[in-house]
């Protein structure tokens, strides 16, 4: 059973090293002799039923954002959701996870659709959040902790229809006001938390491997990986985040 | 001289020498801040005294090589510099150098202010300088966490550049989309240099490619070929912006791996053949850089090239350190473009190598360590055999290169960086050379290490 990765925008939604979540995925599952492949899905391409089985969205400039925004939320936007509905695993960063909401409000003009994955929508903000973050998360493997780098100026705030991938200890999160970072749906996971997020979170990269081989009906007993490189950097970049705060 | 700029200037002189008597380092900014606390229009103030002005290099790398190239040109030509030339790039940094260069009543040996600044630094160094020269050598993605998106620092800058005395001149890099497109309706002379020859492009580009739309439309840029992260050969479908052609170029490039590049540099009224002791292509745009500055600042071609010819790394950014029987290159990479060039640089040699690679994520670093997911570490297979992960942030570096997927790669963590280069020293034998590759401040830091064992010399020694 092949795990098939859709890369959302490679070159346009790639800033601050987003990449080393694909890198992540793709090892994880090589290491335990998981076939898998990765499809950029770039501006033109279609979304295939049933063919994906995660799929991953970074971050990006102004720019870039604007040039994604009308081929996701025209070509893609309805499919993408179906795909999560039908069991699809996904990530989504920073401005990707925006998108992946109901709306964004700028400070002037309309507000701009989101694809509505997530029951969140997310207002224009003034002050940028800068910083490493640590969030209690249920993915966050056995300290119990995501740990990462967030840089937005955005205010996302959640619905009823999703929960918090984690509760801020450090750090601001999704709006600096109530202490939640990032959403869950499903098996769609967004967030504001780079460095790249999955490395040193492994518990959240398998989930989302988990996730997509559960899509198939395949056994979803993922066999246990040496992670203690993954846990030294985890524990690391968490007691640093606490320092540098 | 006003009072206040007078007790500016004394009490940062005393803070100057107290500094590197205490041997708390080259008191490299220190001096300056106190300066300008005093008075906010010292640095204003003093380039006054300067009758050739100011010219201000920026740009994301490179500005200390090419710098230091420029000073020595300008030493050549007779037009002595006043430099800040330790990599203190923000604006005490300026004012320090001025109160260095400077005697107790303020009057300043120099002829010309020569300064390097940080990019988002730019703005405030125009208004205090009015410079008549502003170098912009490529913008890169490095510190986003400080300078905000590359595209509103670019905007920035053009607005602070176009507000220059319509004498001045801007030198810019045509190869790189972002910097070129400053120049376009500007009033001042803007002059571009770039590479014309593409023996070392390629079709593809680096994952650290970071200006990939126009400038001016947003319409994706076509490439005919890259040579180095985003720069290279461009042209814009929507407006049909291209890359200007350039006044300085270097062309027939031949590359010696740590050993440089040999090429031949063409310049308005003539052409010279060179070989650049400096390893990479980015170090082949900082001697393209500094020849710009130096014939815009009116230098002739034939007190130019000596200078070039004469120039050696400046010093921390490439750094060959002999030790009893063994060698030390030490290269200073600081973000995705300028570390995927090291490491192609590094695989030009011969040989299996051990590595050391030192991260940290103090402020000067910038706090945010993803870009390593950026760096093809990936072009280590079958060239590296030891990698000894180093620094503040050693671990995330040790899982960047697991997830290299490089197996046969023998890898060692260690934060302590003294006990980190002790392991990578010990992974070669005798008359082979250990590769150093830290970011800012652990450079920092393994230099004084060095410094404590005798093996180079501290910075204010001069160089």
């Amino acid at each position: 059973m092949t795990v098939r990765i859709g890369w959302l925008y490679p070159d346009l939604m790639n800033i601050y090293g987003d990449r080393g979540n694909i890198v992540t995925l793709v090892q994880r599952c090589k290491w335990r002799g998981i076939p898998v492949e990765v499809d950029e899905l770039g501006p033109g391409d279609r979304i295939h039923d049933g063919l994906h089985d995660i799929f991953f969205m970074g971050g990006g400039q102004d720019r870039e954002q604007e040039l994604v925004y009308l081929d996701l939320l025209e070509l893609k936007g309805e499919s993408l959701k179906r795909q999560i509905e039908n069991g699809a695993a996904a990530l989504v960063i920073c401005g990707g996870y925006q998108l992946f909401g109901k709306f964004y409000r700028p400070f002037e003009g309309d507000e701009l659709a989101g694809i509505e994955v997530f029951d969140a929508y997310t207002v224009a903000g003034r002050k940028r959040c800068i910083g490493n973050v640590v969030a209690h998360s249920a993915l966050g493997g056995p300290s119990g902790t995501i740990v990462g780098f967030e840089n937005h100026s955005g205010k996302t705030y959640l619905g009823e229809g999703c929960m918090p991938l984690g509760m801020v200890t450090t750090g601001y999160g999704n709006n600096a006001e109530d202490r939640t970072e990032g959403a869950v749906y499903l098996g769609a996971i967004g967030t504001y938390l780079h460095g790249s997020l999955l490395p040193k979170n492994p518990g959240v990269a398998d989930f989302l491997i988990e996730k997509g081989l559960a899509r198939q009906g395949g056994d979803v007993r993922l066999d246990p990986l040496d992670d203690t490189v993954e846990l030294r950097a985890h524990d690391s970049a968490v007691a640093r985040a606490r320092k540098t705060h | 001289m006003r009072p206040s700029t007078r007790t500016a200037l004394l009490l940062g002189k005393g803070i100057g020498n107290a500094s590197r008597t205490l041997k708390f380092g080259g008191g490299s900014t220190l001096p300056g801040r106190v300066a300008r606390r005093v008075n906010p229009a010292f640095v204003e103030t003093m380039v006054k005294e300067l009758p050739l002005g100011c010219a201000l290099i920026t740009g994301t790398n490179g500005k200390t090589t090419t710098a230091t190239l420029l000073a020595s040109i300008l030493d050549n030509a007779g037009m002595t510099p006043v430099h800040n030339r330790t990599g203190a790039n923000l604006m005490a940094g300026i004012a320090s150098a001025l109160i260095r260069e400077s005697d107790m009543s303020g009057h300043l040996g120099a002829h010309i202010g020569l300064f390097e600044v940080d990019e988002a630094a730019l703005p405030a160094a125009i208004a205090d300088t009015s410079p008549r020269l502003v170098l912009v050598n490529n913008l890169f993605r490095d510190q986003l966490d400080r300078y905000g998106e590359l595209d509103t620092l670019a905007s920035k800058m053009k607005k602070s550049i176009a507000g220059l005395d319509p004498g001045a001149v801007v030198a810019l890099n045509a190869d790189d989309p972002l910097v070129s497109s400053i120049g376009s309706g500007l009033e001042q002379k803007v002059m571009y240099y770039g590479i014309d020859d593409e023996s070392y492009a390629s079709g593809i580009m680096q994952h650290a490619a970071d200006s990939k739309h126009c400038a001016a439309c947003g319409a994706r840029l076509d490439y005919d070929y890259y040579l180095f992260g985003h720069l290279g050969r461009y042209n814009c479908p929507g407006c049909g912006a291209s890359r200007p052609a350039a006044e300085v170029a270097a062309t027939h490039l031949e590359m010696l791996g740590m050993d440089g590049t040999r090429c031949t540099l063409r310049f308005p009224g003539g052409s010279s053949e060179l070989v650049i002791p400096l390893p990479g292509l980015y170090n082949v745009y900082n001697i393209l850089a500094a020849m710009t500055a130096g014939l815009a600042l009116g230098v002739e071609p034939d007190v130019i090239m000596p200078a070039v010819e004469e120039f050696t790394a400046a010093f921390g950014r490439v750094e060959r350190v002999k030790t009893a029987d063994r060698e030390i290159l030490m290269i200073l990479a600081k973000n995705p473009a300028g570390f995927n060039e090291v490491i192609r640089t590094l695989t030009f040699e011969p040989g299996r190598k051990s590595v050391v690679l030192a991260l940290n994520d103090n402020i000067a670093d910038g706090r945010d360590v993803s870009w390593i997911w950026d760096v093809d570490f990936e072009m280590f297979r079958g060239k590296v055999t030891d990698v000894v992960c180093s620094g503040i942030r050693a671990w995330d570096m040790a899982l960047r290169i697991k997830y290299s997927g490089i197996g046969e790669l023998s890898l060692t963590t260690e934060p302590a960086l003294e006990k980190a280069l002790d392991l990578g020293l010990n992974a070669i034998g005798p008359g082979e050379t250990l590769y150093v590759v830290p970011t800012y401040t652990a450079m920092l830091d393994l230099r004084r290490t060095m410094v404590s064992r005798g093996l180079v010399a501290p910075y204010w020694e001069g160089q």
